[in-house]
């Protein structure tokens, strides 16, 4: 009998991460191609409306855009405690914990000047949303509590709170017994820069290169890898661990909550319980995707962003919004796979015997 | 306060616990295994449409049934492929998994919303049993996943407990190149565990669309997944606690509905908060406790293992 096993390759194959990337997306279309055609649309034609509709115009490229803000900023927030070996799967409640800071600021701040109000609302949102990863944060560098699950449960009670504040204390007296926050105050809103795409775009850049700086060029970047790889090496070399896991949660925090802030003060009209809309677990695959480096993340987060929303403007055809979502997950598993047959071949072996990996490698 | 309607409490909160309990069962075997899978939203997903569609096609709860654990085991290879075999981080396998069942889900259903349920699994009749004052509505007039869920969990204490084929799964989940050693596969037993935990997820989703509210809407699972996720945690990793867990979280859900007509001034959106808030407060509590004792966490949870490079 002989099996198939997994052989670690003397070389990695040429083009890694933007080929493993490109593998999973036409894995993805392929499977798309399936879906489509079971429920009886024309593959070719859904995908060019879904190109037209994502990437065709610079309208299309404004709407695409807005959207590639929230999951660039998720998956910047989750790539940051991921180049240490974290895990923040919280993004999706601190997106909700920041649009609340930003929210509640605008409730106050209906007089002031926009840019103060603005800046203020941003502010609040990259607070609410690191006050939210401070609890996982602190059990983590103190006790060692796993920050998966901490940060995972967290997204259920964040996304109720906005829930019970937009049914209860937020409440719009003039929305007629809906469960509805009042509407942005205009002077709350983020300027435009072009068609739809509003100035968040631009911020979220300005973020996303920083973080990737920090990261790749800085000795406090550099500390975090070392952490990142080996807690022993770390500690070794005079890191202090419980510090850093306490900035870098609470800063991946802030950047989701910075997410929330510019995706209620730029794209939407008040704060419901639906804004985080996914973007959170969706920053999850985008980083995943972008291999933990800040600097990948832009890209991936521009591509996820038009799959959303060319899968938005397929519904028109009849199209179920589903296909989106399952193109974006499919896009991960495929790129995985990939990636891993990048690294690996296929071997068939004998019986119980494997043989031993030409590397002399060490696991 | 009427007799009625505590009765009608503690008949949903059986129900509820059951439900969350089979999910979180499947997920207590995957993890014994050393599999994180948070993909149990998704995989309760696919369960519950596929269990919808079939029942509408064959009109046989049973058949149902059966499919829709087939289908949550199969969703569940498909992490056991990433992580066992691929070596993929569980973490964002898992939480894709939860992506793509939901996606699945409501592709395979969008012609079914709205859709009467073809088929109900009806009560079980336990005869005289039945009609025992609170005992009868409460224990025996239930759904028969109910009962499963309670086989179930015996099941699962007898098999990781008092068997081989139970220590070597729970072997895995503690240190993967000791069970290899000692002749095991580990990457079939893990493969087994994460099958297992999508079948009973399959079944969990089944209960929704064939018991609690026989229709097919897209958020029907509700974030129930989550909260099984949370049960393994909060019952450490244990068949009895993680039951009187789901029992406890079980009565959140019950009471979510029911605070008014109890005349409790509460807000049951702060009373949903309180399973991922306890949880959280187990998780702590276990720590500091395991600075004494081992935590009951599975050693290599979370840790992939590649034969070929030990």
């Amino acid at each position: 009998m002989r099996w198939p096993v997994l052989a670690r390759r003397d070389q990695v194959l040429r083009g890694g991460q933007p080929l493993a990337f490109g593998v999973g997306l036409v894995v993805a279309l392929a499977v798309g191609v399936f879906l489509l055609l079971g429920s009886g649309h024309d593959p070719l034609r859904v995908y060019a409306r879904m190109f037209d509709a994502s990437l065709g115009d610079p309208r299309a490229w404004s709407v695409t855009l807005n959207r590639a803000v929230p999951l660039g900023l998720a998956g910047l927030a989750v790539a940051v405690a991921g180049s240490m070996g974290l895990w923040n799967i919280g993004a999706e409640g601190q997106i909700m914990a920041g649009a609340m800071g930003a929210a509640w600021v605008a409730r106050i701040g209906g007089g002031w000047p926009g840019p103060v109000l603005v800046t203020a609302m941003l502010a609040a949102a990259v607070v609410g949303g690191g006050l939210l990863a401070l609890g996982p944060a602190i059990a983590r560098a103190r006790i060692g509590v796993n920050e998966i699950i901490t940060t995972l449960m967290l997204n259920e009670v964040a996304i109720r709170l906005v829930q019970w504040l937009v049914h209860g204390r937020w409440k719009d007296p003039g929305s007629h017994n809906f469960p509805l926050a009042p509407m942005l105050p205009d002077n709350g809103r983020l300027p435009t820069l072009f068609e739809r795409a509003h100035l968040g775009v631009v911020l979220a850049g300005i973020v996303i290169a920083l973080f990737g700086l920090a990261v790749s060029r800085t000795a406090w970047g550099y500390e975090l890898r070392v952490a990142g790889s080996s807690g022993a090496t770390a500690r070794y070399a005079g890191i202090s661990l419980k510090r850093k896991i306490l900035t870098v949660m609470v800063l991946s925090g802030g950047v989701a909550g910075f997410a929330g802030g510019v995706e209620l003060s730029g794209n939407a009209d008040r704060i419901t319980e639906g804004l985080s809309n996914g973007f959170g677990f969706a920053g999850i695959i985008v980083a995943a995707l972008a291999l933990m480096r800040p600097s990948g993340v832009a890209a991936v987060a521009l591509l996820f962003g038009a799959v959303q929303i060319g899968g938005q403007s397929i519904q028109t055809m009849g199209v179920s919004s589903s296909v989106s979502t399952i193109l974006q997950a499919l896009i991960l598993f495929g790129a995985i796979a990939a990636g891993v047959l990048g690294r690996y071949r296929i071997q068939m072996v004998a019986g119980d015997t494997v043989e031993t990996p030409p590397t002399g490698v060490e696991s | 306060m009427t007799e009625a309607s505590l009765i009608g409490l503690l008949e949903a909160t059986v129900s509820f616990g059951a439900l969350l309990y089979l999910a979180a069962l499947g997920e207590m075997i995957t993890e014994k295994a050393g599999i994180l899978n948070l993909g149990v939203e998704g995989m309760m997903a696919i369960g519950a449409v596929t269990g919808f569609v079939v029942a509408l096609q064959t009109g046989n709860p049973w058949v149902a049934l059966v499919a829709a654990i087939a289908a949550g085991a199969l969703i569940g290879l498909l992490h056991g492929l990433f992580t066992v075999v691929l070596g993929a981080e569980q973490v964002v396998s898992g939480l894709s998994l939860a992506i793509l069942g939901i996606g699945l889900a409501a592709y395979m259903g969008r012609g079914s919303v709205g859709q009467p349920a073809g088929a109900e699994l009806v009560p079980v009749d336990w005869g005289p049993l039945s009609d025992i004052p609170w005992a009868g509505p409460v224990l025996f007039q239930q759904s028969p996943l109910v009962y499963m869920a309670v086989l179930a969990g015996i099941a699962a204490w007898f098999v990781l407990g008092r068997t081989r084929l139970g220590l070597a799964v729970r072997a895995a989940g503690e240190s993967a190149p000791t069970t290899d050693a000692a002749g095991h596969s580990v990457a079939g037993l893990r493969l087994g565990a994460v099958a297992t935990g999508g079948a009973l997820a399959g079944a969990s989703g089944a209960y929704l669309t064939l018991s609690i509210t026989p229709q097919w809407t897209e958020g029907v699972v509700a974030g129930r997944g989550w909260i099984a996720v949370a049960l393994v945690i909060f019952g450490a990793w244990r068949p009895g606690r993680v039951a009187l867990g789901a029992l406890l979280f079980g009565l959140t859900l019950a009471l979510k509905t029911r605070l008014q007509t109890f005349g409790v001034d509460f807000s049951p959106i702060l009373l949903s908060m309180l399973p991922y808030l306890l949880t959280v407060g187990v998780l702590v509590a276990i720590s500091i406790r395991s600075r004494n004792r081992p935590s009951p966490a599975p050693a290599a949870l979370g840790i992939a293992y590649r034969r070929e490079e030990r």
